[in-house]
C-alpha cells in the first residue's frame, strides 16, 4: 500500500473537519478525493503532505509511519490550486527547487528540469517568469516542480480550481498521462463529480468530515450505498418505496421484480432513480417500461445534448411518494432524455404524461423517513418541526410525516392509525416518556426516536445494544445516523458487575469495532463500563452536552422501568432499534 | 518617451504639466532658494563653516545615527509586521494602531517620553546605570529617538509586502524538502526585498530630517551630541543664515546621494528579477 491512513481524526474548534478515515491507496492508484466545500477533503490531503498535524490515528506512505515525520521529510509533491509558484524565480529555478535544497550538481539539475518540462510540453520556457506564463502553463510548471524530487506520492489540491473549462480539459489530460507514464501513487481533491469520474480509478466521496463511500466511478455512479453519495454524484431522484416479498413497490406498481428476495419482512425503503432512467409517454399503454405514475411536465429545459424535464407527480393514496419534498412546488421528478428520445416524443409545459422508470437502485439504508408520533395533531405538526429533526430531514433528504395516536400511553388501547409504523417513529421526551416508547414499540414501531424538545445536532453519539439479536440493526442504524451528522461515534460497552471480566469485555469491543467498519464502513470508538446498563448510559449522557445515544434492544419486559432514567426528561435524543423482540 | 506619443489615459498634457507645477512650487523652489542663500557666500566662509570640527563632528552623528536607527527598524520592523501580518492574536488591531503613534506624535512630545523613561533617573534609566549603559546626553540616546520615529515607516512599508507572500508559498516550498530558514532566504526575503528597501529609506530620510524629539535626549554637547539640524538651528538663533544655509545644502546633497543610490539599487534588483519577455 502507497498510502494507509487509519482512524485519522482532526478537530478543529471542537468539531471534527477530519473524522476517523481510514483508507488504504494502492500503488500506482489514482485516487480521488471527492466532496462538497468543507467536507475536509483539503485538510485531509494537507495532513497526508504532513502541513497539518492530526488529533488522532496514523497516516503511513509505504509502509512507513509518518504520523509525526515533517512535511519536508515525506517525500511527497504537493500541487495547489492557485499554483503557488515562486514568482522571483524563473521557470528553470522553480523545477529545481527541490534539487537545489538536495544539493544536486548543476549538470545532473539541468538534465532532470529538461525532463520534466518534456514530460509537461513546456520545453524552451526555462527563462520566463511565471507572470509571463497563462493560468495553464504556470499549473504545468507546478505539476513539475512538485515531481522534481521523484516524490512517491502525488498530490494534488484542486489544481484546476482556477483554469476555464477548456484548459481545464487539456491540463487533466497532461496530468493523467503524467500520472500513468511514472506510475506515480496520485490523490486528487475536487468537488467536481465530473472531475472525479474522468481522472479516477477509484473515487471517495466526504461529507461532514466522514469518508462516506469508496468505489470505481461507475460502481459509485449505479450501486450508492448512501443517499449524500446518490445525489452528490449526478443528480438523482429518491422515492420512498416499500421492499415486499415480491420485489420492490413504488406507489401503485412492483416494478423491480426482478430483486425478488424471500423472507423479508415488509419494510419502507429508499430507491434511486436517476432522471435518465425516467421515460415520459403519452399514455401508460405508450410506456416501455414500468409505469410509475401520472403527471403533469412542470418545466421543459433545453441543455443542448440533452433536455431536462421536471414532471410533478400526480397525486393520489397510490402515488409514489418522493423522498424530500421541500413543499409541495419541489415535489417533481428530474428527467433528462436524449436528442432521440425527444425527437420521438415532444415535451411541452404542463402536457399530461405516463412516468416509467427503466432502471431503480434501492439505497440499503436503514433510515428511510420519520413519522412524528403524538396523541394530538397540533402536537404532532409541533413535534415534526423541531429543529433536530428538521435539520436531520433535510440532511437526509426525506420526509417527516404525521400520525396521531389519541390513545398514546394509555394501557391496552390498541393503535387508532390501522397500517405498519412506517420509517423511523419520532416521541416527543415528556414525563412519562418511556411509558409512551413501550406501548410504541409493543405495537410494533421498530425504530423510535425520542426527542428534547431543544435538542441540537449532536457532537457525539453512544452506540449501545442489549441483546445480539439487536447488533447488526444497531451498527447500521449508527451508521446511517453518523453520515448526517458530523458527530464521532463511540461504542459504550457495559458489562453487569465486577471490572474483573474485562478481557472478555475488551474482545467484545473490538469485534463490534471490525462489524461496525466492515459491514456499515462505520469508524467508531470504543468504552468499556461496568454496571447497570442504564444507569451506566445515563451517567455518560449526562457528563457533557450535545450527546446522543443509540440503543439496541430485544427484550421489552419491564422496559419502561428499565429506561426510566434514559428517557423521562433525558436532555439527549435517544434512537432505540428494536429487533427480533417477542 | 516622446511627449506626443498617444497615450492610452487621456489628459496627460494636463496631469504632467499640474505634476511639473506641483513639484516646483513645493519642493524645487524652496531647494533652490536654500541653495541660492548659500552661493551667496565667499568660498572660503563657505568651506569653514561646513568644514568645521563642530560640523563635519554633527554630520557624523546625524548620518551615522540614522544609518543605524534605520538597520534597527530593517530588523525589528520586519519582525513587527511579520507578527501583525501572519498572527491572530487578542490586542492585535490596537498594536497595529499602535504602530502609527509617533507619526501623530508631536516630536518634542516623544523626545519628552523618552527623556522621561531613558534620563539616568528615568524609569528604565536608573537600572541601565549601575550596568554602564547611559542613554541620555549620549549618541544611543539620539538613535534611540531617531529609531522611535521612524518606526512606523519601515513598518508600513514591509505590511503590504508581506501580506502578499502567501501562506502556500511556504506550504509548497516545505512539501519540496525545504527547512525554515531555507525558506526564509530563498522565498520570503526575496519577495519582501524591494519593500524592506524602501522602508529603509523612508525611515532613514526621516531619522536625517529629525529634529524635535532629539534635542531633550541629546543634551547637545557639541562635537558629540550635536545632530546637524540643531547645528541648523543655532546658526538661525545667531541670526547667520547664510551658515544655516550652507549646512543645510550639504545635507541635502549626502542625502541626495545616499537616497538615489539606494533607488538605483532598487531599480537594479527589480531589473535582475522581472525581465521584461523577449
Amino acid at each position: 500500500m502507497s498510502i494507509t491512513l487509519d482512524q485519522v481524526t482532526k478537530h478543529y474548534a471542537g468539531a471534527p473537519v477530519v473524522n476517523d478515515v481510514s483508507l488504504d491507496i494502492g500503488d500506482g492508484e489514482f485516487f480521488v478525493l471527492l466532496g462538497p466545500s468543507g467536507s475536509g477533503k483539503s485538510t485531509l490531503l494537507r495532513a497526508i503532505a504532513g502541513l497539518s498535524g492530526v488529533d488522532h490515528g496514523r497516516i503511513a506512505l509505504h509502509g512507513r509511519d509518518v504520523t509525526h515525520v515533517a512535511a519536508r521529510k515525506r517525500g511527497v509533491g504537493l500541487v495547489f490550486q492557485n499554483y503557488a509558484l515562486f514568482r522571483h524565480m524563473t521557470v528553470a529555478d522553480n523545477i529545481e527547487f527541490a534539487l537545489r535544497v538536495r544539493r544536486m550538481r548543476g549538470k545532473a539539475r539541468r538534465q532532470r528540469r529538461q525532463e520534466l518540462l518534456r514530460l509537461v510540453a513546456l520545453e524552451g520556457m526555462d527563462d520566463r517568469l511565471p507572470a509571463e506564463l497563462s493560468g495553464g502553463q504556470q499549473q504545468r510548471v507546478a505539476v513539475a516542480r512538485a515531481l522534481a524530487h521523484k516524490p512517491e506520492v502525488l498530490l494534488l489540491d484542486e489544481p484546476f480550481g482556477a483554469l476555464d473549462a477548456k484548459i481545464r480539459e487539456e491540463l487533466r489530460r497532461t496530468i493523467r498521462q503524467v500520472q500513468r507514464e511514472l506510475g506515480i501513487t496520485t490523490v486528487l481533491v475536487t468537488h467536481d463529480q465530473e472531475e472525479a469520474f474522468a481522472m479516477a480509478d477509484r473515487i471517495g466521496v466526504m461529507n461532514l468530515g466522514r469518508l462516506l463511500e469508496m468505489g470505481a466511478p461507475h460502481e459509485l455512479y449505479w450501486r450508492p450505498a448512501t443517499r449524500f453519495v446518490a445525489t452528490f454524484l449526478g443528480a438523482a431522484n429518491l422515492i420512498l418505496a416499500r421492499r415486499t416479498p415480491d420485489g420492490i413497490q413504488i406507489g401503485a406498481s412492483t416494478v423491480a421484480p426482478a430483486e425478488r428476495a424471500a423472507g423479508v419482512q415488509e419494510h419502507e425503503v429508499v430507491a434511486v432513480v436517476r432522471p435518465e432512467e425516467v421515460e415520459v409517454a403519452a399514455s401508460r399503454e405508450a410506456l416501455t417500461s414500468g409505469y410509475l405514475a401520472d403527471g403533469v411536465v412542470d418545466e421543459v429545459l433545453f441543455t443542448g445534448a440533452r433536455e431536462s424535464l421536471r414532471v410533478r407527480l400526480e397525486e393520489g393514496v397510490q402515488a409514489p411518494l418522493l423522498a424530500y419534498a421541500d413543499g409541495a412546488a419541489s415535489a417533481a421528478l428530474q428527467v433528462t432524455r436524449t436528442q432521440h428520445e425527444q425527437r420521438s416524443f415532444e415535451v411541452r409545459t404542463g402536457q399530461s404524461v405516463a412516468v416509467g422508470v427503466r432502471r431503480l437502485h434501492v439505497l440499503p439504508t436503514p433510515l428511510s423517513s420519520f413519522t412524528a408520533c403524538a396523541a394530538s395533531a397540533a402536537s404532532a405538526e409541533a413535534l415534526s418541526r423541531q429543529p433536530l429533526l428538521a435539520e436531520l430531514a433535510a440532511r437526509m433528504k426525506t420526509r417527516i410525516a404525521q400520525r396521531v395516536e389519541p390513545h398514546l400511553g394509555v394501557d391496552d388501547a390498541p393503535c387508532a392509525v390501522e397500517g405498519a409504523f412506517v420509517g423511523a417513529t419520532v416521541i416527543a421526551s415528556q414525563t412519562d416518556c418511556a411509558h409512551r416508547a413501550e406501548w410504541l414499540l409493543r405495537r410494533g414501531a421498530k425504530d423510535l426516536l425520542v426527542l428534547p424538545e431543544h435538542a441540537h445536532a449532536p457532537q457525539r453519539v453512544l452506540i449501545h445494544w442489549m441483546g445480539e439479536a439487536a447488533r447488526s440493526a444497531t451498527l447500521g442504524m449508527s451508521a446511517s445516523v453518523l453520515r448526517h451528522v458530523p458527530a464521532e461515534a463511540v461504542y459504550v460497552g457495559i458489562f453487569a458487575g465486577e471490572s474483573n471480566r474485562a478481557p472478555q469485555g475488551m474482545r467484545e469491543l473490538l469485534d463490534a469495532r471490525s462489524e461496525a467498519q466492515a459491514a456499515h464502513g462505520l469508524e467508531m470508538r470504543t468504552e468499556l463500563r461496568f454496571g447497570d446498563v442504564a444507569q451506566e448510559l445515563a451517567q455518560r449522557l449526562a457528563e457533557s452536552p450535545a450527546q446522543m445515544l443509540i440503543v439496541g434492544v430485544t427484550d421489552l419486559s419491564r422496559f419502561a422501568e428499565r429506561f426510566r432514567a434514559l428517557l423521562d426528561g433525558g436532555q439527549w435524543p435517544v434512537l432505540i432499534v428494536q429487533r427480533g423482540a417477542t | 518617451m516622446s511627449f506626443s506619443k498617444p497615450s492610452v489615459l487621456p489628459g496627460f498634457g494636463l496631469t504632467f504639466g499640474f505634476t511639473t507645477f506641483f513639484l516646483s512650487a513645493i519642493v524645487l523652489l524652496p531647494l533652490a532658494a536654500l541653495v541660492l542663500a548659500a552661493a551667496s557666500m565667499h568660498w572660503k566662509d563657505f568651506l569653514d563653516v561646513v568644514l568645521s570640527a563642530r560640523a563635519l563632528g554633527s554630520y557624523k552623528l546625524s548620518f551615522g545615527a540614522s544609518l543605524l536607527a534605520a538597520s534597527i527598524n530593517l530588523v525589528f520592523g520586519f519582525i513587527l509586521a511579520w507578527t501583525l501580518v501572519r498572527y491572530e492574536f487578542p490586542g492585535r488591531k490596537i498594536i497595529d494602531a499602535l504602530i502609527d503613534m509617533p507619526f501623530a506624535l508631536p516630536t518634542a512630545v516623544s523626545g519628552i517620553a523618552l527623556t522621561t523613561v531613558f534620563a539616568q533617573n528615568g524609569w528604565i534609566g536608573r537600572y541601565l546605570e549601575p550596568l554602564g549603559i547611559k542613554v541620555d546626553y549620549t549618541w544611543l540616546g539620539v538613535t534611540l529617538a531617531l529609531t522611535l520615529i521612524s518606526m512606523p515607516f519601515a513598518v508600513r512599508a514591509v505590511q503590504p509586502a508581506l501580506l502578499e507572500v502567501q501562506r502556500e508559498l511556504e506550504d509548497a516550498a516545505e512539501t519540496l524538502g525545504a527547512g525554515r530558514l531555507y525558506v526564509f532566504r530563498r522565498i520570503i526575503l526575496p519577495t519582501v526585498l524591494p519593500a524592506l528597501l524602501t522602508g529603509f529609506t523612508l525611515a532613514f530620510a526621516r531619522a536625517v530630517g529629525e529634529y524635535g524629539s532629539v534635542i531633550f535626549i541629546a543634551g547637545n554637547l557639541p562635537m558629540k551630541t550635536e545632530i546637524t539640524p540643531l547645528l541648523i538651528v543655532i546658526h538661525l538663533e545667531e541670526f547667520d543664515y547664510k551658515g544655516a544655509a550652507a549646512l543645510g545644502v550639504v545635507m541635502l546633497a549626502i542625502s541626495f546621494v545616499m537616497l538615489l543610490t539606494i533607488n538605483l539599487l532598487q531599480a537594479w534588483g527589480r531589473r535582475r528579477h522581472v525581465r521584461v519577455a523577449r
